[in-house]
């Protein structure tokens, strides 16, 4: 909310040129109600047509004016809400790429809803800018021209319309609650059937039929319920303000009589008095009352939603400078949450330049969280993580990116040319370069086929394979000068030859290869082996745990399929 | 032209009585409505008159809360209509998609939306139906009013009516072209905002945030030009809007004043005038109305096209021969699978192979019964549970999700989950077998050890297991099998597999080619085909 604030305020300048044009916009709510009045005063009640026509023409000439107004005014809307939705698209992207927390990562129908949360905030201000500005300056204009003509009576105008304006104030917290819950209601709704009907063929597999039309049909009811919930409120709420409205009307023509009599009042004021009230003051009444209870609602809870998709990142990037290239663990622990079991417990390990390290496991044991703990995306809950003697999350962020490099198993290709895609992490890279890399990881085929690096990719990799896109990650961070290589499953799309083939070419570059497994096979390749299975892990080279641990072991007994038991293992 | 939603909306319409309720209310709103602007004329009068009439002041104020409670009433009686027939509308339309079952024969996408959005708007029907009529009757009593006032201010006014519909025409016209460009573009970000939050490891580890989000906000400037481009057509149909109420204002204005000097009407009258003419203009800014219905009928007609689908129906299904599990007779489901006959003995572990394509699923799918036959017979006995490659994980906990579709309490639940060598992930996760699956961080082969925890938990004389632990490494997969053949002892299996381990493992192979049967046998018999060997290794 602050930020969207600071946002529009940021575009003052447009927004102060909005008012200067809503000013001619209201010229007419100021002077018509008093021309009405003298044109029928002092022209056609007074026998002269002529006259009465004249005034009329002169509030048909500012009728004109106000329009003019109005059109500049939409008109110069879209420079403050396209730059508004344009700063707020910008944050709530950087927001979600730079999200500190690294869990749970948005997916399709995620974005979808970040688009048309943003949509709602850019309709809503724009409905919002129109809707308050105009009662704003039609209220002013009107009351300033009711002062004029019926100065008498001034009070018992206002009067209803400021008590009716407060107690709409006092309602707005349970009106802002219920509509909040109603638009939950919605989401849960939406929700529920999207599961439900994209596993029909696991709800028939289940046989539970029942059970998920009972899940649907519960949101379904919850949100009919608080659909109505919400019209009590917005009921109550069009009631006060309709009350406002009509209720100087009322105290004008009951007042007026003994005023009139005394000649204190003129036709013509009357007349305009209440042409100012039923014209100008009760429409824009009326319009804040609709605004108020669907509109800023709906920006309130697009706004709520998109914070808590893009929350702000902390930012606060360390200042260590490592002393060298290698890498201490020292009784490691990390957990999901304080009453999770850890994923990995006290866990020690060095690790230097030339280095070959795999890391196997059963799967969901938290292999990937090592990644994340060695490229510092994360801290451990207790021990150290030291790169060249620093804590590794508290490295200046530039030398950490620089010198240690992730290859994840999803893989990340964008939409542009495949140079681009290759250069990512290595911008200076030359052509050859490039090509070097790809030769290296055997992608040279696959460049071939899509059409050299000049080639344009479609999105998310579109017309590629799984295992093509692991190759072209692979060449991306090939590349790069990083002295610390993490192949984080990133081989798993690839055949056996081929991931062989990039686990060699990695271990030919100088400085640390670590490889989480997805195969066994690695780990025959590295120098060395740690062994994740949800105890105390076990490190060491493949011949000595096959020696001393009956859980490596039994891994490798697993692993070939083809041989049987009784069959020597294969040596490395 | 009636459409086939017309019969649905009519019956969503009179299952409820609150319609008519709506109806009596709205008549006496709107005659209190239309009443106001006279009352309102002849206190006006009274006032300059000097003398105050205190029938005159209750008249104008009885209308007045008439025509105030008469608005709240309608409020709360049309959210009460438009949600109670939604939700029935949504609920009829979920029973009918699940009835329809699998494989459907609506995409899940377009379901959802049917349920999600087109019910919504069907569900208006009665509402939208009512304001059109109230703005009708109440334009046509304001001309009426203004007749009786002076038939001439009813005849200037009817002239401008035909230039207000012609206004609204242009506007919607006028925008389609930026509106598509907006969406466009929109479309774009989007697409590449989703390509990047699934690379978000790569750029958090290279720390690319920054520049990555400027790769994905490149369309942004196109996205704001088509978006003043839609201010300034609003602008323009702002204007002319703008000017037309005062125009007729104008018109009426004038003819009031001569009917002043003329002592036909009171100043008072003029007021009277103004206010009938702002409410015979309410039809304009209703128009929009008539697309909102239009939408409703063609909302109607896509749920009505999933509730005349016919439901087929599982049939019954015979036992098979004696010691058979499962029995293909002639099986053939157009396009997958064609005459394939297959006898699975009761406690066998049979595995299904083939290169991708050939039928494979097709074939786990209707021997289970989850999916129906063109045409032969399926002959099996006893419950079959089923596990998948990419299962959805279904109810409201992680727990749930295991055991979803039956009663089973938290014990078989975390046995299941034991068996199924995913307890100990579960533990770990922030709330344990508690957590709810939209928040639980799962892997692939988390989801799978967990889908074959829910087929498990069933204890089922058959278990189908397609491709259902591909996933995992091999040692958990030999970990889960051990598991099942303690935990399920004796029941037969039938496993689709990419994997020569699983496939030896087997008592039985089914070799599939195409949708045919191309041999069965034991996986040593068969390793002696080259286009056996092919199947498992691509053929290199």
């Amino acid at each position: 909310m602050r930020f969207y604030l600071s946002t529009l305020a940021g575009h003052r300048r447009g927004v102060l040129i909005l008012l200067g044009w809503s000013m001619l916009e209201g010229i007419p709510a100021f002077f018509g109600g008093r021309l009405v009045g003298t044109a029928v005063d002092q022209g056609f009640a007074a026998g002269k047509p002529t006259n009465g026509v004249l005034w009329l023409l002169a509030f048909a000439g500012l009728a004109v004016a106000g329009a003019l107004g109005q059109r500049q005014v939409f008109a110069r809307l879209g420079g403050v809400v396209e730059p508004m939705r344009d700063a707020l698209v910008t944050r709530i992207v950087s927001g979600v790429l730079d999200d500190p927390s690294h869990r749970g990562t948005p997916d399709a129908s995620a974005v979808a809803m970040i688009t048309r949360h943003v949509e709602v905030v850019r309709d809503a201000t724009a409905g919002v800018l129109i809707q308050a500005r105009a009662l704003l300056v039609t209220t002013v204009a009107a009351l300033v021209g009711l002062a004029t003509t019926a100065t008498a009576l001034i009070w018992l105008v206002v009067a209803p319309i400021l008590l009716a304006l407060v107690l709409f104030a006092l309602m707005l917290p349970s009106l802002a609650k219920r509509q909040r819950d109603a638009v939950m209601a919605d989401e849960r709704t939406a929700e529920a059937t999207g599961s439900v009907l994209s596993g029909l063929r696991d709800v028939a597999a289940c046989h539970a039929e029942t059970e998920a039309l009972r899940d649907v049909a519960d949101q379904v009811d919850q949100q009919a319920r608080a659909t109505v919930v919400v019209a009590w409120a917005n009921s109550l709420r069009a009631t006060v303000i309709a009350i406002g409205g009509f209720a100087p009307i009322v105290l004008l023509v009951a007042f007026a009589p003994p005023l009139v009599a005394s000649g204190r009042l003129t036709t013509g004021a009357a007349l305009a008095a209440v042409v100012y009230l039923t014209n100008s003051v009760n429409p824009a009444l009326h319009g804040l009352a609709r605004t108020t209870s669907t509109v800023v609602m709906r920006l309130m809870v697009a706004l709520k939603r998109l914070q808590e998709a893009a929350p702000r990142s902390t930012g606060d990037a360390g200042e260590a400078v490592p002393s060298n290239g290698e890498f201490v663990l020292r009784d490691v622990t990390f957990g999901w949450s304080p009453d999770a079991e850890p994923v990995v417990r006290g866990l020690s390990l060095d690790l230097r330049p030339g280095d070959h390290l795999a890391v196997v496991g059963p799967s969901g044991i938290g292999k990937s969280t090592m990644a994340s703990l060695l490229t510092g995306l994360m801290p451990p809950d207790s021990g150290h993580v030291l790169f060249g003697g620093a804590p590794v999350d508290q490295v200046v962020p530039a030398v950490r990116h620089h010198a240690i490099a992730l290859i994840p198993q999803e893989t990340y290709l964008f939409t542009g040319t495949v140079r681009e895609n290759l250069a990512l992490l290595a911008p200076c890279a030359t052509d050859e370069d490039l090509t070097d890399a790809v030769k290296k990881v055997g992608a040279e085929p696959l460049l071939d086929r899509l059409g050299g690096l000049d080639a344009t990719l479609g999105h998310a990799g579109e017309g590629l394979s799984a295992g093509e896109a692991q190759l072209l990650a692979l060449a991306r961070v090939y590349v790069t000068s990083a002295s610390i290589v993490i192949l984080d499953e990133a081989t798993s799309h690839l055949d056996p030859a081929a991931e062989a083939r990039v686990e060699r070419a990695f271990a030919r570059r100088d400085g640390i290869l670590v490889v989480i497994a997805h195969r066994l096979s690695s780990a025959l390749r590295a120098n060395r082996v740690l062994v994740m299975d949800g105890g105390k892990p076990l490190l060491g080279a493949h011949e000595h745990l096959l020696k001393t641990s009956a859980l490596y072991g039994q891994l490798m007994l697993a692993w070939d399929p083809t041989h049987h038991e009784e069959t020597p293992l294969p040596k490395r | 032209m009636a459409k086939p939603g017309d019969v649905l909306l009519f019956s969503a319409v009179r299952r409820d009585f609150r319609p008519w309720l709506l109806l009596l209310n709205a008549a006496v709103a709107t005659t209190g409505g239309l009443l106001i602007p006279t009352a309102l004329a002849s206190a006006v009068d009274m006032a300059l008159s000097g003398k105050f009439v205190l029938v005159t002041v209750l008249w104008l104020l009885l209308l007045a809360a008439t025509e105030i409670v008469g608005d709240a009433i309608g409020i709360v009686l049309a959210a009460s209509i438009t949600s109670r027939a939604t939700a029935w509308l949504r609920k009829k339309l979920s029973r009918h998609l699940l009835a329809l079952g699998h494989p459907s024969p609506f995409a899940a996408g377009d379901a959802v939306s049917r349920v999600t959005g087109d019910c919504g708007n069907a569900g208006s029907v009665v509402v939208t139906l009512m304001s059109l009529i109230i703005t009708v009757v109440s334009s046509a009593g304001s001309i009426v009013a203004l007749a009786l006032l002076d038939w001439r201010l009813a005849a200037v006014f009817a002239v401008s009516v035909p230039l207000a519909m012609l206004l609204v025409r242009t506007h919607m016209q006028l925008t389609a072209d930026d509106v598509l460009a907006y969406q466009q573009v929109s479309g774009e970000i989007s697409a590449r905002l989703l390509d990047a939050v699934s690379g978000k490891r790569t750029i958090a580890a290279a720390g690319i945030a920054g520049r990555e989000a400027g790769r994905v906000l490149h369309p942004l400037p196109r996205l704001a030009a088509a978006g003043a481009g839609m201010w300034r057509t609003q602008a323009k149909m702002m204007w002319r809007a703008g000017l037309l109420l005062p125009a007729v204002e104008l018109a009426v204005l004038v003819a009031a004043g001569f009917g002043i000097l003329e002592g036909r009407l009171t100043a008072g009258d003029v007021l009277a005038a103004l206010g009938y003419t702002a409410l015979g203009m309410g039809i304009v800014g209703q128009l929009p109305q008539l697309t909102v219905l239009e939408r409703t009928r063609a909302s109607a007609t896509r749920i009505a096209e999933v509730l005349d689908t016919p439901i087929t129906g599982r049939p019954a299904v015979a036992a098979p021969r004696h010691g058979a599990a499962l029995e293909l007779r002639g099986v053939t489901v157009e396009g997958a699978l064609h005459d394939v006959d297959l006898v699975v003995p009761a406690g066998a572990f049979c595995a299904v192979v083939g290169s991708s394509g050939a039928g494979k699923s097709t074939l786990a799918a209707v021997l289970g019964g989850l999916s129906a036959v063109d045409s032969g017979e399926v002959l099996r006995d006893g419950e079959v549970g089923y596990a998948f490659e990419r299962p959805a994980l279904l109810g409201t906990t992680i727990g749930r999700s295991i055991g979803y579709g039956t009663d089973s309490g938290a014990i078989e639940v975390r046995d299941a989950a034991v068996a199924a060598q995913v307890h100990d992930v579960l533990i770990r996760l922030p709330q344990g077998y508690e957590t709810p699956v939209a928040e639980a961080p799962l892997s692939g082969g988390e989801a799978q050890r967990i889908g074959l925890a829910r087929a498990i938990v069933r204890d089922p004389e058959l278990l189908v297991l397609d491709d259902a632990t591909a996933s995992l490494d091999t040692v958990t997969e030999a970990k889960v099998d051990a598991a099942i053949t303690t935990a399920l002892s004796g029941r037969t299996r039938v496993v689709v597999t990419h994997r020569p381990a699983t496939a030896a493992r087997a008592d039985l192979v089914v070799w599939l080619e195409n949708g045919r049967v191309r041999g069965t046998g034991t996986h040593r018999e068969l390793w002696d085909d080259d286009d056996y060997r092919a199947v498992f290794t691509g053929g290199e």
